[in-house]
C-alpha cells in the first residue's frame, strides 16, 4: 500500500511553509500579473535545491551520452528516466515532486504552470531530442530557471489538433532555416528566453500541409523577427503570464534545429517533431492529477473550516446536511484523486509509467472533479465564496483551465476510447 | 574546524492559541502545533553559515520531550550534522535553572566545543536567562543579543543590540557562547536533499541520569518559582481616535511621546 511518507510530510511541511511566506502575501500581484512569478520561482528553487538536483541528474545524463558516444554507440536521447520522456529522473523520489506540485497548485496554479513549461517541456523536450551541444547550450540555465522557457506548439487555427493544423512554417535557405507563422496561449511567452517552436517544413514539393514534416527549434529572444505579446487577460492562472509570439523570416541556423536531423523521410512518425511532442503528453497529464489533487485538497481544508466555524440559525453550518452532503463529495473526489496519484506513484517505482490512455483518463476524471469540488467550494462559503478575500474563487477559475490545458477533455475521451478499441 | 553546539527549542506555534495547562501552569503542549522555535532556526542558520565559511561540525542541543524529535528533525534537514536530544519524564515543569544544568551537562559529553549558539530567548517562556546561565556554568564568555557574529580565527565578534544601550561591539576568544536576536539572518528552508538526508543524520538521546544528575534536581516539584495562577491576556482595548481639525500632528506626537514611544 502506498501511503505519504515521514519524508513526505516533512517535503509539505517545508512546502507550506515557503507558500505562507513568499506566495500568499502576494497573491494579489501575482493573479493581477503584476508581478511575474519568476523572481518567487527562482527562490522556490534556490531554497529547495531543485535547480541543484536537476542539474546534478543534468550532469550524469550528460557524462553518460559522452561515454556512449565514445564507445561509438552513438548519442542519443534515449536515457530518458522515469519523468515521462522529460530526460530526468526523479531516481526513487517520485512523490517528492508530486507533493511539491500539488501544494503549490492549491495556491497557485499559475506559479506551476509557469515553472512546468519552462523545465518539464522546453527544457525537458531539449533534453530529449537534442544534440549533446544543444543540451550544454540551453538546458543549464532552464534548470537553474536563470532563462525562462517556453514550448511553442499552439496556434490560432491549431489547438488540440496541433500537428494538422499547424501553419507555421520554416523553408530551407543554404544551410539556414526561415520561420515565419504565429503561435498563441504561449504559458511564459511574453518573457520567455529560450523558446522552443515547432513548424511545419516547407520544401516546396508541394505536399499537403497537413501532412508536412514538423520539426523543432530552439530561439532566443532577441532574434531578428521575433516578437512577443504582452501577457493575456485570462479567467485563472492569473500568475502566469500567456502571450503570443510571431515569427517575421527569423533565419535559424542548423544548430537550432533540435537534433539537428529533419529525421528519415519514409518514416513519417519519426520526424522529430511530432515524436517529441508526444512523449510530453503522458507526462503532463499526469501532473494535472497531482494539480487537480492539490486544488481539492486545498478546497476541502477550507471548507471544513468554513463548515466548522461559519454560524447560521444559532449553529454551525456543518451540522446543515446540505453542506455535509458538498463535504462528502469533496472527500469522494479527493480519495479518488489521491488514490489515481498513488497508482502513478506505484508505476513510476516499478520503472514504467502509465499509457497515454490510462494518463488521459486520470487527466479527465481529476480536472473535472477538482472543478467541481471548487465551484461546490464556492457554493459552500455563499457570498464570501464569491469575493476573493476567501480564495476558493480563485481555485475555481484555476481549476476550469485544467479541463482545457494539456489536451481539452473532449481530446482526452477520444484517447481512452482510442486506448479501448485499439484505435 | 569550528565545533558547533546550538541549543534549540521545541516551542508552540506563535501563530496558534498558546496556554498553560491548568492543573499545573506549565505549557499545555497539546493545545497548540509544535514547531523549531523561530529565533533557534536562526541560530541554527547563523551555525550552518559559519560551517559554510570554513570547516566545522553543527551539532543541536534539544532538552524536550519525545516529540521534539519533530524540531531536531527540522535543524538537521536545514543542514546541522547531528543531534543531542535529553528526554525525560522528570524535566516536567523545569524551571530555567535546572534546564541550564542539563544542557551544560549535555554539552559537557561532547568533544571540543568552540561555540555554543542560542536564541537570546525562547518565544514561549520568554525567560531568557538560559544562554548566560549555560555560560556561567561551562566558564564560557557569554556574548548575549547578538544581530551579527562573525568567526575570525580563535575570537568571536559580536554586534550586542539591545533597547537600552543601543550597539554594543564585543569580542571574546573561542570556546564562546553566543545568543542571537532575531534579527541576525533570514533562515533557509530545509532543502529536499536536506530532509532527505536527515533521516540518515545521528540522533543521541540522554536521560538526566545519563547526564549525572539527580532527577531531585529537576522538574516542577525541584523549581526555585512557582506559577500560583494564570489568565488569558485581556481583550485589546479600543484605540485613541484623534480628530484631525488642524492639530492633528500635535496630537499624536503628544500621544506617542505619552506613551513613551518616542
Amino acid at each position: 500500500m502506498i501511503e505519504w511518507s515521514e519524508t513526505d510530510e516533512l517535503i509539505r511541511e517545508s512546502i507550506r511553509e515557503f507558500i505562507d511566506k513568499e506566495i500568499r502575501p502576494r497573491t494579489d500581484e501575482l493573479e493581477s500579473g503584476q508581478l511575474p512569478p519568476y523572481d518567487i520561482i527562482r527562490k522556490l528553487f534556490a531554497s529547495f535545491g531543485v535547480g541543484e538536483i536537476a542539474r546534478e541528474g543534468f550532469d550524469q545524463l550528460i557524462e553518460h551520452e559522452k561515454r556512449k558516444a565514445d564507445t561509438g554507440s552513438g548519442a542519443g536521447g534515449s536515457a530518458a528516466g522515469s519523468g515521462g520522456g522529460s530526460g530526468f529522473t526523479l531516481a526513487g523520489q517520485e512523490t517528492m515532486a508530486l507533493i511539491a506540485i500539488s501544494e503549490l497548485a492549491g495556491v497557485s496554479l499559475g506559479i506551476l504552470a509557469s515553472a512546468g513549461v519552462s523545465l518539464g517541456l522546453a527544457a525537458g523536450t531539449i533534453m530529449s531530442k537534442g544534440t549533446l551541444e544543444q543540451k550544454q547550450r540551453w538546458v543549464p540555465e532552464l534548470l537553474t530557471f536563470d532563462k525562462v522557457g517556453a514550448w511553442a506548439i499552439t496556434e490560432p487555427e491549431a489547438g488540440s489538433d496541433a500537428f494538422g493544423g499547424m501553419t507555421t512554417t520554416v523553408r530551407r535557405d543554404g544551410d539556414d532555416y526561415i520561420l515565419t507563422g504565429h503561435k498563441t496561449f504561449i504559458t511564459n511567452g511574453p518573457y520567455a528566453d529560450t523558446i522552443v517552436v515547432y513548424a511545419k517544413l516547407d520544401t516546396g514539393d508541394g505536399t499537403p500541409i497537413r501532412d508536412r514534416k514538423v520539426l523543432a527549434f530552439v530561439l532566443d529572444a532577441g532574434m531578428d523577427g521575433l516578437e512577443r505579446s504582452t501577457p493575456f487577460k485570462k479567467m485563472g492562472l492569473g500568475s502566469s503570464p500567456t502571450g503570443e509570439l510571431s515569427f517575421d523570416h527569423v533565419r535559424l541556423g542548423r544548430d537550432r534545429l533540435l537534433g539537428e536531423t529533419e529525421g528519415t523521410a519514409k518514416d513519417e512518425s519519426a520526424d522529430s517533431g511530432r515524436e517529441s511532442a508526444r512523449a510530453n503528453f503522458t507526462a503532463e497529464r499526469i501532473g494535472v492529477a497531482a494539480l487537480s489533487l492539490g486544488i481539492i485538497n486545498e478546497c476541502h481544508r477550507l471548507c471544513v473550516d468554513y463548515a466548522a466555524s461559519r454560524t447560521l440559525w444559532g449553529q454551525e453550518i456543518g451540522r446543515l446536511q446540505l453542506i455535509q452532503a458538498k463535504l462528502a463529495e469533496m472527500e469522494i473526489a479527493r480519495l479518488n484523486v489521491q488514490n489515481m496519484v498513488f497508482r502513478t506513484v506505484e508505476k513510476l517505482r516499478a520503472g514504467t509509467q502509465p499509457s497515454l490512455a490510462e494518463a488521459s483518463a486520470m487527466k479527465l476524471y481529476s480536472s473535472r472533479a477538482a472543478t467541481e469540488v471548487a465551484m461546490e467550494a464556492v457554493q459552500l462559503f455563499g457570498g464570501n465564496g464569491y469575493m476573493t478575500e476567501y480564495r476558493v474563487e480563485q481555485l475555481a477559475r484555476d481549476a476550469k483551465g485544467l479541463m482545457i490545458y494539456a489536451g481539452s477533455n473532449e481530446v482526452q475521451t477520444t484517447h481512452i476510447a482510442k486506448g479501448l478499441l485499439g484505435r | 574546524m569550528t565545533n558547533i553546539v546550538v541549543l534549540v527549542k521545541q516551542v508552540p506555534d506563535t501563530y496558534s492559541e498558546r496556554k498553560l495547562t491548568e492543573t499545573d501552569h506549565t505549557l499545555d503542549r497539546e493545545s497548540a502545533d509544535a514547531v523549531l522555535d523561530e529565533i533557534n532556526e536562526r541560530a541554527v542558520e547563523e551555525a550552518l553559515k559559519i560551517k559554510e565559511a570554513g570547516e566545522g561540525e553543527v551539532t543541536v542541543l534539544c532538552v524536550g520531550p519525545d516529540r521534539a524529535t519533530d524540531a531536531i528533525r527540522k535543524a538537521l534537514s536545514m543542514g546541522a550534522d547531528k543531534a543531542v536530544h535529553v528526554s525525560d519524564e522528570a524535566l516536567h515543569g523545569s524551571d530555567l535553572v535546572a534546564t541550564s544544568r542539563v544542557i551544560a551537562a549535555a554539552i559537557g559529553k561532547l568533544d571540543s566545543v568552540d561555540l555554543v549558539i542560542a536564541g537570546n530567548e525562547a518565544s514561549d517562556g520568554r525567560g531568557g536567562a538560559v544562554p548566560a546561565v549555560v555560560a556561567e556554568l561551562l566558564g564560557l564568555p557569554q556574548l548575549t543579543h547578538a544581530h551579527h557574529l562573525a568567526v575570525e580565527g580563535s575570537t568571536v565578534k559580536v554586534d550586542r543590540e539591545t533597547a537600552d544601550e543601543g550597539i554594543t561591539h564585543l569580542e571574546a576568544n573561542l570556546p564562546a557562547l553566543v545568543s542571537v536576536t532575531e534579527k541576525i539572518n533570514e533562515p533557509r528552508y530545509p532543502s529536499f536533499k536536506g530532509i532527505m538526508a536527515a533521516k540518515k543524520k545521528p540522533v543521541e538521546t540522554y536521560t538526566v541520569a545519563d547526564l549525572g544528575i539527580d532527577a531531585g534536581e529537576v522538574g516542577l516539584t525541584n523549581a526555585w518559582s512557582a506559577v500560583q495562577s494564570a489568565s488569558p491576556k485581556p481583550p485589546r482595548q479600543a484605540g485613541e481616535r484623534v480628530e484631525d481639525d488642524g492639530e492633528g500632528g500635535t496630537k499624536i506626537a503628544e500621544y506617542l511621546v505619552g506613551q513613551k514611544l518616542v
